[in-house]
C-alpha cells in the first residue's frame, strides 16, 4: 500500500507540468456607469512655506539659499534669511514658533520682497546676457511689444511659474498682465532698468506671487 | 398670530433684554484696542500677585542664592524674608515694578487652576482655554478671537510678536489670521523695498493685479475662501507698502520716539521695543490687537536675584505702555485717551513652586495668576485665592459644574464677555465671571 502511494506521488511529481493557456484580459465592469464626482472636496490650502521657497529657488535657476543671499543683496533688495524666518511662515525653533498654515500680509510682503529681488536680478542676468544662459526669461526680448508679441513671451513665464500654458488660464489674464507691463514700462523711461526690463520685472514679480503658485 | 407664537416671541425678547446687557453695552464702542502679553516661562506669583514669606537661606544644602534680591526696587526686608506691599485692594510682591504706581487700575486674578506643569500645554491652556490634544491646539487663541470679532476692518487685525497665536477652525474670518513675526524689525524688513528698480506705483499696480486675479479665481471656485483671503491680504499689502510704516516701525525710529522703555534691560533688552511698537501701531489705528511674548522666566535657580528682576522688567514695560496710553489721544475719538479704550491682558503658562529648591529657585507648579488692565474690569482688586501653605487654587465660587477654582477658560470667557463677545461662539469651556467686570 505504501509502495503504491509512493509510486503515485513520484508519477505525479515527474509528470508533465500543467500549463495555463493565455487568455484575453477582460476589463472589469461597471466603470462606465460609475458616477465620479470631480469637484474639489475642501478649501485650497497653502503649500508648506518650505515647498514654496524651494519652488522660488528652483524657478530662478536652482539656487541655494546662500546663493540667493549673494545674488539678491545690494541696493536694499534683500537682507539675511534670519530676518525673515517667521515672517516667511517657516518654523523657528529658536523661539518655538510653529510653521504657518495660513498666509498673512506680512508673509506676502516678505515673499514679495524676495520675489522682486530675484526677478530684478534675473532681468539683469537674462535680458542682458547670453541667450543660452537665460533661466527665467527664456525668450528674445523686443522693445515695446504688441499684445500678441507680449502674449507669446508671457506664456513662457506662465509655464515656468504656474506650470501650464497661459491659453488655459482665465481669458482676461494675458490682458491684465499686458496692462501691468505697459503701465510699468511707461513709468520707467530711464533708470537702472530700461522701460521694457522694468515691465518684465513687474510681470515676473506678480507671477511669482500669483494666488495659484502657493496653493494646492 | 397664535397665542403660543406670541408668548414665544415675548419670552425671547425678555430673555434677550435680561441676558445680554453686557453685549448691548459693549457693542457701542467698536474702536477698542487690545494688547495681549504672554510672560513666557512660567512666572513666580509669590513675587508679585500672591506674595508668600518664604524664608530665605534655609535650604539644604546651605546656599546664599536665596539671600540675593538683585535689583528689586520694592524689596523691603523683614527678618528673613520680604515685606509684602499692601495697597488699597491688593497685597503685592516685591517684583511688581512700575505697576505698583498703577495698583488701583490692576485687576489681578489669583488661584487659577492649571492642571498642568508642561510649558506647551500651559501656554495652550492660558491662551486658548483648552489643553493640547496630542500636539495640536483645539481652539484659537484669545488674540485671534478678538481680532476676528473686532479687527476685520483694520489694516492689520492682529500682529503677533512671538505670542502663541493660534488660528484654528473654519468658522473664523481669514482676515483674522495673525501677522506672526519673531521681531518687530521683521515688519520693516518685509515691507521695505529697494527704491532703485520698481517704485510704489509699480507695486500698487502689481498688488492690484494679484488682488484681481485672486478675486477672479474666487468667483470660479467651489471653495472661494482661500482666494478671497489672498485678495484681502493683497489689498492690505498695497496700503502697507505705500505708507510710511517701514520708517515708523523701524527699531531705530521706535526707540527714538519712545525713550520710556528700557532697551538695555538684562532680561528683555532690545525686545522691549515691542512695547513701543504696540503704542505706535495703536496710535496710528492700523491694528486692533497687538500680542507679544517676553520670556526668560523659566528660571530654576537664584529666584530672588534672577526671576524677580525679569518680572520687574516685564511689569515696568507694561507700566510704560499704560502711562503712554494715558497721554495719547484716541485716533478716532480725539476727546478720549487711548487708555480709556485699550485693554491689556497678561498671562503666563503656570506659576512656580511655593518652596525653594536646593538651587534657591522654584520649579513648575499648577497654579497661576492673570493680570488685566482695562476700564471694563474692576481695577484695584485681586480676585481668587490660594491655599496659604501649598499655594494651590481654592474654590472661587459656584459655576455651572459646581464649586471649583477659576480656570483659564473662565478668564478668557470673561475677557470676551466684557466686550460683548459671546464666548460660546468660540470656546467650549469657561464662564463669564461678572464679579470681575466693572
Amino acid at each position: 500500500m505504501i509502495r503504491r502511494a509512493v509510486l503515485l506521488v513520484v508519477a505525479v511529481a515527474c509528470g508533465r507540468p500543467e500549463t495555463i493557456e493565455p487568455s484575453r484580459a477582460v476589463p472589469f465592469g461597471g466603470y462606465s456607469e460609475l458616477a465620479l464626482d470631480p469637484t474639489p472636496k475642501g478649501h485650497r490650502r497653502m503649500v508648506p512655506p518650505e515647498v514654496y521657497l524651494r519652488a522660488y529657488l528652483t524657478w530662478f535657476g536652482g539656487l541655494s539659499p546662500a546663493q540667493v543671499f549673494q545674488k539678491a543683496r545690494g541696493r536694499k533688495l534683500f537682507d539675511q534669511w534670519a530676518d525673515y524666518l517667521v515672517a516667511l511662515g517657516l518654523p523657528d525653533y529658536a523661539i518655538d514658533a510653529p510653521r504657518a498654515a495660513q498666509s498673512n500680509t506680512v508673509m506676502l510682503a516678505a515673499m514679495g520682497r524676495l520675489g522682486e529681488a530675484l526677478c530684478v536680478r534675473s532681468v539683469e542676468h537674462d535680458l542682458r546676457g547670453r541667450p543660452d544662459k537665460r533661466a527665467v526669461f527664456a525668450f528674445e526680448p523686443i522693445a515695446n511689444p504688441s499684445r500678441d508679441e507680449f502674449a507669446s513671451r508671457f506664456d513662457t513665464l506662465h509655464r515656468t511659474f504656474l506650470s501650464y500654458p497661459a491659453r488655459l488660464a482665465p481669458a482676461d489674464r494675458v490682458d491684465r498682465f499686458y496692462a501691468l507691463y505697459r503701465s510699468v514700462a511707461a513709468r520707467h523711461a530711464s533708470g537702472l532698468l530700461s522701460a521694457d526690463e522694468s515691465g518684465w520685472a513687474a510681470v515676473c514679480a506678480a507671477l511669482v506671487q500669483h494666488p495659484e503658485t502657493g496653493l494646492y | 398670530m397664535r397665542r403660543r407664537d406670541a408668548l414665544k416671541l415675548l419670552a425671547g425678547g425678555a430673555a434677550a433684554v435680561s441676558l445680554h446687557p453686557l453685549l448691548r453695552a459693549a457693542g457701542s464702542q467698536p474702536d477698542d484696542f487690545f494688547i495681549f502679553i504672554h510672560a513666557a516661562g512660567g512666572w513666580d506669583v509669590t513675587l508679585w500677585s500672591d506674595p508668600r514669606n518664604e524664608r530665605r537661606g534655609i535650604t539644604e544644602p546651605a546656599t546664599t542664592a536665596t539671600l540675593e534680591t538683585g535689583a528689586l526696587r520694592y524689596w523691603r526686608n523683614r527678618a528673613d524674608s520680604f515685606e509684602p506691599l499692601a495697597t488699597k485692594g491688593h497685597v503685592l510682591g516685591p517684583a511688581i515694578g512700575g505697576l505698583y504706581d498703577l495698583a488701583d487700575r490692576l485687576t489681578i486674578i489669583n488661584g487659577i487652576a492649571m492642571n498642568t506643569v508642561s510649558h506647551p500645554d500651559g501656554i495652550a491652556y492660558s491662551c486658548t482655554g483648552r489643553h493640547r490634544t496630542g500636539g495640536t491646539l483645539p481652539e484659537s487663541s484669545i488674540d485671534v478671537l478678538v481680532a476676528n470679532e473686532r479687527g476685520l476692518a483694520q489694516m492689520m487685525p492682529g500682529v503677533s510678536v512671538r505670542f502663541p497665536s493660534a488660528f484654528v477652525g473654519t468658522h473664523l474670518d481669514r482676515r483674522a489670521v495673525p501677522l506672526r513675526i519673531a521681531d518687530v524689525g521683521a515688519l520693516t524688513h518685509s515691507f521695505e523695498r529697494s527704491p532703485d528698480y520698481l517704485d510704489d506705483a509699480d507695486r500698487t499696480a502689481i498688488t492690484a493685479v494679484l488682488s484681481e486675479e485672486a478675486t477672479a479665481l474666487a468667483r470660479s471656485s467651489t471653495h472661494p475662501a482661500t482666494y478671497e483671503q489672498l485678495a484681502n491680504q493683497q489689498q492690505s499689502l498695497a496700503k502697507l507698502l505705500t505708507g510710511d510704516f517701514t520708517h515708523a516701525f523701524s527699531r531705530k525710529q521706535l526707540e527714538s520716539a519712545y525713550p520710556q522703555f528700557n532697551y538695555r534691560g538684562r532680561a528683555h533688552g532690545k525686545q522691549a521695543v515691542v512695547g513701543a511698537f504696540a503704542v505706535e501701531a495703536i496710535r496710528r489705528n492700523v491694528v486692533r490687537c497687538v500680542s507679544f511674548a517676553l520670556g526668560q522666566l523659566d528660571t530654576h535657580g537664584a529666584n530672588y536675584r534672577t526671576h524677580g528682576t525679569v518680572l520687574q522688567e516685564l511689569f515696568d514695560l507694561v507700566a510704560a505702555i499704560v502711562k503712554l496710553l494715558d497721554t495719547t489721544p484716541h485716533p478716532t475719538s480725539p476727546t478720549a485717551r487711548l487708555s480709556e479704550r485699550t485693554h491689556i491682558l497678561v498671562v503666563s503658562e503656570f506659576c512656580r513652586t511655593p518652596q525653594l529648591n536646593t538651587n534657591g529657585g522654584r520649579d513648575h507648579y499648577p497654579n497661576n495668576s492673570a493680570l488685566v488692565i482695562s476700564p471694563r474690569f474692576r481695577g484695584g482688586r485681586s480676585f481668587g485665592s490660594t491655599d496659604p501653605d501649598q499655594l494651590l487654587p481654592l474654590d472661587f465660587g459656584k459655576f455651572a459644574d459646581g464649586a471649583r477654582p477659576l480656570a483659564p477658560p473662565d478668564v478668557l470667557a470673561t475677557f470676551l464677555g466684557a466686550f460683548g463677545i459671546n464666548p460660546r461662539r468660540y470656546m467650549r469651556d469657561g464662564e463669564i465671571v461678572k464679579a470681575l467686570l466693572a
